[in-house]
């Protein structure tokens, strides 16, 4: 019932808007308080897991075996919260929800009905693939709905129809579904394995059984195996050398979207790879899938530190500052329970101010003529909230205190340390000093200065608070609190999901 | 003893085919191309009207111009003595094997391509170059294609691939022989001067490839090139027939299997030649730089059935 | 059942699948894309029928029958489509050019012998032999994808490669449970619709399917 009220919603949501033409803006309000229902069947998920409990669904019919084809465990009630929390706010603050937004930088009015409505159809289909993902236990159906997120949110990159969008999204899907075959490969290599040694079986592709039987599996398939997932799955995630889409597409595509793929798909992507990683260990011990994480993570901040001193476009910036911390929760996920505990609380840290950034920048692109960091200037003076709001989010994603990013970075070097990687640690170190440096650089362009006149669109010249900025504050207000405190359930919730994560 | 008879015989009967293979295919294409054509044995008449004939130099050629015939034709005329053409194993298979059979073959379109230069004429050195553009990737091409076959059989002599097929006949239809079965026809048409890669009937010189290299000789010389060519297609059919469709093959040295032997080989002989005519109607001359590209993809053919054959050691 | 038979059958149907996918490197036109994919779905269709019944697994024609629809059918009637409105576009000067791409995949075809020995020694389905060639065509796809430069053909080589999946899947396991073989179909069919959209977007703003002029989004 509860897995019902958590993937329905969205579902009907798109079929409202599916069926109502032309696009009228209660079509957005029902979507938004739909979304809240999910939000609220995450939370119970969370509790019952908290509780110890593990809720499955499923169906047997005398052919087809589906018997636990959707389980909860803590890892997946974790993700679920991500996504129904980032997915509600984005939805609140979606274009078509009775705001007139014009830009000239765009065009007149920014959105004509049809978009709209395509918008609000895929997004919630979008949401409703990611929700499916992490509350499947058959990979297989993982692998169906993380596709199906790429083809959603391809729909609606290109909103409006221009050179780069155009070319972006192609970019975008082109990468991604290639990507995710080669996701697809490595998984028909897993059940490959399993297979060989026990015969076909219709349950043979759900994790659980995959993990239970996980030691007798064939070590050099399962290596095989392992490295087509994490091309295919990092791709997804934005790891580098997959990473070249992320820039384009973040920067193109409408700034919901962006938030949410920013913060949950992203979150889905890497918990697709937890949990193949998860089976790996059990097989080839940990060390294998540890070295190649620590690999491509460090590539991963290599690359974005040095894009980040370069970027112009505050929006590719903030792609790129994804692709860092992708590289560093990597990172994480290699150095064992502990670093797996800071990579996960990363994850949820991450998730806020991310979509926090991409909420704000909404915004500012609404107020200013270009997505150029040149071109921005004078934010505290032009849109005070905003430019406050802002101001904080960067200096929290840079991993400045009073953030949850701070807790989370010190806590990941503290399980790196105590491993013994003094090097990558100090690498890890200097990249993040890099990145430091370059965002307050910008940041600082951003806020002060003078904005030139025709830069900026003068309808509403000066930024009253409104209640889009008030529900900008409970991921201002969540990263501040875990960034001060940890509260218990979520400390139990991570604590559980670790402990699924290492099983020996 | 008898087995040295069987050799001359085998090469001297390749030699008198071979002048009829050639009429044949141009009468099978003549035929379906509605005229009445020249008859089957025009080719002999031929050649001896060049052999009568005076022969006429270039100034400006060498020795090289005088001697390269003879060569062309005895590197031809050696190959047939080492391809299983009417009986297996042959006494001979222990001098040369495939890797002497291709580079004898190549020996001749050598000195081919240097005597289309000697005299020093413009469509010499023109049809030298592209001579040597198209033997450059069909080479490794046919090494690679019956090497995949000796893969299968365990050695490189020709005699023994025959035999592995006879003994084994499940593998004639396996993927590594029918790959190279499909690389080593491309490589035929190339080699021979066939459509699509060159026109043997054609008269304009800016098309030719074979033909613009000879076009400076007359009398003997042109006929023992001419020779040499249609031998060289008799060669690659009968490769073509008895490496893949060996049956027919005598085994024994009695009368009765090389009679069979022999009248196995004009049918296979003769079914190649209207298949190579049928093609040859239907398909238009590829242009030159378009070559490689058909040439490339019959050395993937080839390598694919290197790996195919070495994945069933 | 008849082992060796399947076996040779086998392998033969995934060479012969393997060809069809290298000719996307040989031809220039798009109609010889359209071709080539559809011969090459329906030698794959044949591959399951074959291994379903020499398999003793009835639940592959079910699959054979979604797979015929679907790649033999219905995707390359959109393909034609496609073909008719931008057919004259051909593929003349790729990334890599013809004869260097034909040298190419014989060596990813090795790589694929290489990397896919693992998955041979460790099987004892009769069908093994053939798992190399599918993972050939897998890198032969991704080549394509990667080297061609009309949109259209990096379609045709994404969709190459979803078959060359199938056929690992179908080698190696005799197919993958039904109900996620069933929701890759979708998939496929899926992101072959958007890919598709995207090509007509393409085509009314940069005036071409020629995925070079997209380079606008640099650093």
């Amino acid at each position: 019932m509860t897995f019902f009220l958590l993937i329905f919603p969205p579902l009907l949501a798109a079929l409202i808007a599916t069926l109502v033409r032309p696009y009228r803006a209660f079509v957005g309000w029902i979507g938004a308080w739909l979304s809240l229902i999910s939000l609220g069947a995450s939370l119970v998920f969370v509790s019952q897991v908290v509780n110890g409990q593990i809720p499955t669904w499923g169906f047997k019919l005398e052919y087809l075996n589906l018997e636990d084809v959707l389980r909860a465990d803590s890892l997946s009630a974790l993700l679920m919260v991500c996504v129904t929390g980032v997915a509600s706010l984005a939805l609140f603050l979606s274009p078509g929800l009775g705001r007139q937004v014009t830009n000239p930088h765009w065009g007149e009015l920014a959105y004509g009905s049809n978009q709209l409505r395509r918008y609000h159809v895929f997004i919630n289909l979008f949401i409703a693939a990611m929700l499916m993902a992490v509350s499947a236990n058959n990979v297989g159906v993982m692998w169906i709905t993380i596709e199906a997120t790429t083809v959603f949110s391809a729909f609606i990159i290109p909103l409006k129809l221009n050179r780069a969008s155009i070319e972006a999204s192609w970019k975008y899907i082109l990468i991604c579904s290639v990507g995710i075959a080669l996701a697809f490969v490595g998984t028909v290599l897993g059940y490959f394995d399993f297979v060989t040694l026990s015969g076909r079986a219709e349950n043979a592709l759900n994790w659980t059984v995959l993990l239970a039987t996980a030691p007798t599996l064939h070590p050099e398939v399962m290596r095989l195996a392992f490295v087509f997932l994490l091309i295919g799955y990092g791709t997804k995630a934005g790891i580098a050398p997959m990473h070249t889409w992320k820039p384009d597409a973040y920067g193109e595509s409408p700034a919901p979207l962006t938030a949410l793929m920013a913060s949950s798909l992203f979150a889905v992507a890497m918990y697709a790879l937890l949990r193949w990683k998860a089976v790996a260990d059990a097989t080839l011990g940990a060390g294998y899938t540890d070295s190649l994480f620590i690999a491509l993570g460090l590539l991963s901040l290599t690359i974005a530190a040095f894009s980040v001193v370069l970027a112009t476009d505050y929006k590719r910036m903030f792609a790129y500052s994804s692709i860092e911390h992708t590289g560093l929760m990597c990172l994480g996920f290699a150095l064992g329970p502990l670093g797996t505990f800071a990579a996960l609380l990363h994850l949820v840290n991450h998730t806020a101010a991310k979509s926090l950034m991409f909420f704000l920048v909404d915004n500012i692109e609404h107020k200013y003529r270009s997505p150029l960091i040149e071109r921005t200037r004078g934010l505290l003076k032009t849109m005070p909230w905003t430019g406050a709001i802002f101001a904080f989010g960067l200096m929290t994603l840079i991993g400045l205190p009073p953030g949850g990013i701070f807790i989370t970075e010190f806590a990941l070097f503290r399980a790196g340390f105590a491993l013994h990687h003094p090097w990558l640690m100090g690498a890890a170190l200097a990249l993040l000093a890099v990145v430091f440096v370059s965002f307050i650089n910008h940041l600082n362009k951003m806020l002060y200065g003078v904005p030139a006149a025709d830069d900026i669109n003068m309808e509403r010249p000066v930024e009253k608070f409104s209640w889009r900025l008030a529900l900008l504050l409970i991921p201002v207000a969540l990263l501040v609190t875990l960034g001060l405190t940890l509260p218990a359930p979520l400390a139990t919730l991570i604590n559980q999901s670790v402990a699924i994560l290492s099983k020996p | 003893m008898i087995g040295y008879l069987l050799e001359f015989s085998q090469a001297l009967l390749a030699l008198l085919l071979a002048p009829l293979l050639a009429g044949f295919v141009r009468w099978v294409k003549s035929r379906l191309q509605n005229r009445r054509g020249a008859p089957v044995w025009q080719p002999y008449f031929e050649l001896a009207k060049l052999f009568g004939k005076d022969v006429v130099m270039s100034n400006n050629a060498s020795w090289l111009f005088r001697v390269a015939p003879y060569i062309v034709f005895a590197s031809t005329l050696a190959v047939t003595f080492l391809i299983p053409l009417i009986a297996a194993p042959l006494p001979f298979d222990n001098i040369g094997d495939l890797l002497v059979v291709v580079y004898l073959l190549l020996l001749g379109t050598f000195f081919l391509a240097l005597a289309g230069l000697d005299p020093g004429t413009a469509f010499g050195g023109m049809g030298a170059s592209r001579e040597m553009t198209v033997a450059a990737i069909a080479e490794p091409t046919i090494a690679l294609s019956i090497f995949s076959l000796a893969l299968g059989a365990g050695s490189t002599n020709l005699g023994q691939i025959v035999i592995a097929t006879l003994t084994n006949p499940g593998v004639a239809l396996s993927p590594g022989h029918l790959l190279a079965f499909a690389a080593i026809f491309i490589v035929s048409l190339a080699e021979t001067g066939r459509l699509p890669v060159d026109n043997p009937s054609t008269h304009l010189e800016l098309t030719m490839i074979h033909e613009a290299m000879i076009l400076e000789y007359s009398g003997r010389y042109l006929a023992l090139i001419e020779w040499a060519s249609w031998l060289k297609l008799t060669i690659f059919f009968s490769l073509l027939a008895n490496l893949f469709v060996p049956w027919g093959l005598a085994l024994t040295l009695t009368p009765a299997a090389l009679a069979i032997a022999v009248a196995t080989l004009i049918l296979k002989l003769a079914i190649l030649g209207m298949v190579v005519a049928m093609i040859e109607t239907r398909i238009a001359k590829l242009r030159l730089f378009r070559v490689p590209e058909l040439l490339g993809m019959s050395f993937v053919l080839a390598l694919l059935a290197v790996t195919s054959s070495f994945l069933l050691k | 059942m008849n082992e060796p038979l399947f076996s040779q059958l086998s392998t033969l149907g995934s060479s012969v699948i393997l060809l069809f996918g290298i000719t996307l490197l040989w031809r220039k036109s798009l109609h010889a894309y359209t071709d080539a994919f559809q011969w090459q779905s329906a030698a794959l269709t044949v591959m399951f029928v074959i291994i379903g019944y020499f398999g003793n697994d009835p639940e592959l024609y079910v699959v054979a029958v979604f797979l015929f629809v679907l790649k033999v059918l219905i995707l390359p009637r959109y393909l034609e489509r496609m073909e008719k409105r931008f057919g004259d576009q051909r593929e003349s000067q790729p990334y890599v050019n013809i004869v260097t791409s034909l040298m190419l995949s014989g060596l990813l075809v090795l790589l694929a012998y290489v990397v896919a020995r693992p998955l041979v020694l460790v099987s004892d389905l009769p069908t093994r032999g053939g798992l190399p060639l599918a993972m050939g065509l897998i890198f032969v796809g991704l080549f394509v994808v990667i080297t061609r430069k009309k949109a259209l053909t990096q379609i045709v080589g994404f969709l190459v490669m979803e078959n060359g999946i199938a056929l690992l899947a179908a080698l190696g396991t005799f197919g993958i449970p039904l109900i996620v073989e069933l929701g890759v179909f979708l998939d496929v069919l899926m992101g072959f619709l958007v890919m598709q959209v995207f090509v007509y977007h393409i085509h009314s703003t940069f005036e071409s399917i020629d995925v070079d002029q997209m380079n606008e989004l640099k650093h």
